[in-house]
């Protein structure tokens, strides 16, 4: 087994269907994105929103590769994990404004940590890298009850600095564990690039000392992030272990809307996306489909604002519940 | 008046070590529930550092009974995604202070996942935790954390005191859907007693034990200090002074009901646990004792606990920062002449 880490700069090859879904979803979230981008600008918002802009290939095209049953511990940027998962945007923006309506029940507001076990949505630690050894503990029950799911854990370059990253990819690896670890490396840590976290150039580098394979794609290109997580999907499925895949894109926004980043002049302060993924995608679809695909995204997430802006905020008695079986 | 069996009459028994009954427990639950399952380092093959886990492997097999890495954050984290994905994980720290290299993993993991996601999510994970001195372990292997526990919502807190109690509370704590942190203590592995035999021998959580009747005092005590507590008031009794001695064997659920019907009965208390005496457990249990028996009181609530230094290495000078039993008799001897 190659443990190097592999560059594939492959753009991959996609059926016209694939291209058109994914289109469809990269087109979702992105609808998301601008309309939350609006919405916190005009009305503000009860906790931190960590604009996804610009991420939205590597949420599409990681979580398409994978099955229902899958498991997901997804990361905070964005809300596209879950969305391409199956759940439904009003859940998710119901989480977000801390309505009865979103998938925790009204618990939520702020930084996003919706659910949905049927879904295999599972969370997100709020302690960045608490998803490392989530996901490793989820792929042992996998493996000792004989399941077909693989367990998809989305990290930050940020978080991959946490040392259980160390501590459960080691015991994936030793256990052969169906687990894919899905590096987004959007380039920035908060205010730290991502040159001052890393004596190598890529994350996936380090996969080298858990005898996993490592490869580095390119997540503007949502066709390359699927190719590239289906084959360490079908590796944790055929029983071969974890691997790592690092999808290198660009954080577009601040760490948090609102964010002025001070800390950084590489990019102007806009909506602008370089290397957008819906452009590289627009080579692979028709214009008319992918026109009408983001006019359906627009009004889907219209659709999804007001309905979670109607749903009631929770009775006060819910501050204690819950905190027992 | 005088000490109360540690196990309610016509139930069958067999002697058994501490260590030997959470085997006992072990096996039993892996037995009647295929979802249960363990890991921690050298629980297998080893049969664990204390030899708590021998056996299991040779019955369960390795894909049930897992040495894992060094890897605390793995232990608990771990569990506890597996937890969340159906199955019941049992894991073993090696010593309870480990538990703070896996403080994310227990106090914002395991407590608060449910809550935080609106009650969808379910964490039935046991942690064992061998707490206490044993002799010689030194200050980051011999205290008594659990006032820590007690101070994070969301965690079930069990400190068996008897052999009894370690199967017992083990088998309700395997059979909890909470996260569940199971104080064993480590010096007391070889103590034994009468152990009911049967698969289906249940304690349960926030019951406390009375383990003698008296008149003179109640004293609360938990983990090594019931012995000590109870060897006190043996002492005592010879001079008619008959000490009531409770253990309240969980903390989280607390049996304050037991603890305040008794300290009505008795008008004083002293709380005595090993752990450091500063806020620890006794102070939360002295506090609720005079908000609901105030006017029962004849004198002030007294708490015995560790000094507040570490736990230092030497095993004689260890002895000399926790509780002894001598200290106990004379701290009931003052307080019922107040
Ligand atoms: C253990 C822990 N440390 C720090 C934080 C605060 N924090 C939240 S997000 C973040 C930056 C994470 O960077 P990265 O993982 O690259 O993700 P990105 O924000 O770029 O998507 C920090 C420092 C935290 N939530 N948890
Ligand atoms: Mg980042």
């Amino acid at each position: 087994m190659s443990t190097r880490t592999e560059k594939t700069g492959e753009t991959g090859t996609a059926s016209a269907e694939l291209a058109l879904d994914l289109y469809r979803q990269v087109t979702r979230i992105r609808a998301l994105e601008l309309l939350l981008h609006r919405y916190v600008k005009e009305h503000g918002f009860g906790g931190f929103w960590h604009p996804g802009l610009g991420q939205e290939a590597v949420q599409a095209g990681a979580v398409s590769a994978l099955r229902r049953e899958d498991y997901l511990f997804y990361a905070h940027r964005g809300l596209g994990y879950a969305l391409v998962k199956g759940m439904a945007p009003e859940v998710l923006l119901g989480d977000l404004f801390g309505r009865t309506g979103g998938s925790v029940g009204g618990k939520g507001g702020g930084t996003v940590h919706f659910v949905d076990p049927e879904l295999g949505v599972l969370g997100q630690g709020g302690t960045l890298g608490s998803n490392f050894v989530l996901g490793a503990g989820a792929a042992t029950s996998v493996q000792l009850l004989g399941e077909d799911r693989v367990v998809a854990v989305f990290f930050g370059d940020g978080a991959a600095s946490r040392g259980t990253f160390h501590e459960a990819a080691l015991q994936a690896s030793v256990w052969k564990l169906p687990v894919v670890w899905i590096c987004e490396n959007n380039g920035w840590h908060l205010s730290a690039p991502f040159s001052a976290q890393s004596p190598t150039e890529d994350v996936a580098d380090r996969a080298a000392g858990y005898g996993m394979p490592g490869v580095v794609v390119d997540g503007q290109d949502s066709v390359a992030v699927r190719a590239a997580t289906l084959a360490a999907v079908e590796r944790a499925r055929a029983g071969e272990g974890p691997s790592l895949v690092e999808a290198k894109t660009l954080r577009i926004r601040g760490h948090y809307e609102g964010d002025p980043q001070r800390y950084r002049d590489d990019i102007a302060d806009g909506l602008e996306v370089p290397r957008d993924p819906l452009r590289i995608l627009r080579e692979r679809v028709p214009a008319a489909a992918a026109d009408d695909l983001d006019a359906a995204a627009e009004s889907e997430a219209e659709a999804a604002l007001e309905a979670a802006l109607e749903m009631p905020k929770a009775d006060p008695g819910i501050v204690t519940e819950g905190v027992w079986t | 008046m005088s000490a109360i069996a540690e196990v309610p009459e016509g139930v069958e028994t067999e002697q058994l070590g501490y260590g030997r009954a959470i085997n006992a427990a072990l096996a039993e639950e892996m037995r009647r529930d295929e979802r249960v399952w363990m890991m921690g380092q050298d629980v297998a093959k080893m049969g664990g550092v204390f030899g708590v886990t021998r056996g299991l492997l040779d019955e369960f097999g390795p894909s049930r009974v897992r040495d894992t890495t060094i890897n605390e954050t793995f232990i608990v984290g771990g569990a506890a995604g597996a937890a969340l994905t159906g199955t019941i994980p049992v894991v073993e720290l090696q010593f309870a202070d480990f538990g703070l290299v896996a403080g994310d993993e227990i106090f914002h993991k395991l407590a608060k996942w449910r809550y935080m996601h609106g009650g969808k999510l379910s964490l039935p994970v046991v942690v064992r935790l061998p707490t206490g001195v044993v002799g010689g372990a030194g200050a980051e292997h011999s205290q008594s954390l659990e006032a820590i526990a007690m101070h994070v919502p969301g965690l079930k807190v069990a400190l068996p005191a008897t052999p009894a109690d370690a199967k017992g509370l083990l088998k309700t704590a395997i059979r909890d859907p909470n996260p569940v942190l199971f104080f064993e203590h480590k010096g007391m592995y070889r103590t034994k007693g009468p152990v009911p035999s049967g698969d289906d021998y249940l304690v349960p959580f926030g019951e406390a034990a009375t383990r003698r009747r008296g008149d003179a005092l109640t004293v609360v005590a938990t983990g090594l200090m019931v012995p000590r507590a109870l060897a006190a008031a043996e002492r005592l009794a010879a001079d008619g002074i008959e000490l009531e001695v409770i253990d309240p064997r969980t903390l989280v659920p607390l049996d304050m009901e037991t603890i305040v019907a008794s300290v009505e009965r008795t008008g004083r208390a002293l709380v005595v646990h090993e752990a450091v005496r500063t806020a620890g457990a006794g102070a939360e249990i002295a506090a609720r004792i005079q908000e609901a028996a105030f006017f029962s009181l004849d004198a002030p609530i007294w708490r015995l606990g560790a000094l507040d230094t570490p736990i230092p290495q030497d095993p004689d000078l260890e002895q000399l920062v926790i509780p002894s039993g001598e200290q106990i008799e004379a701290a009931a001897r003052e307080l019922v002449a107040l």
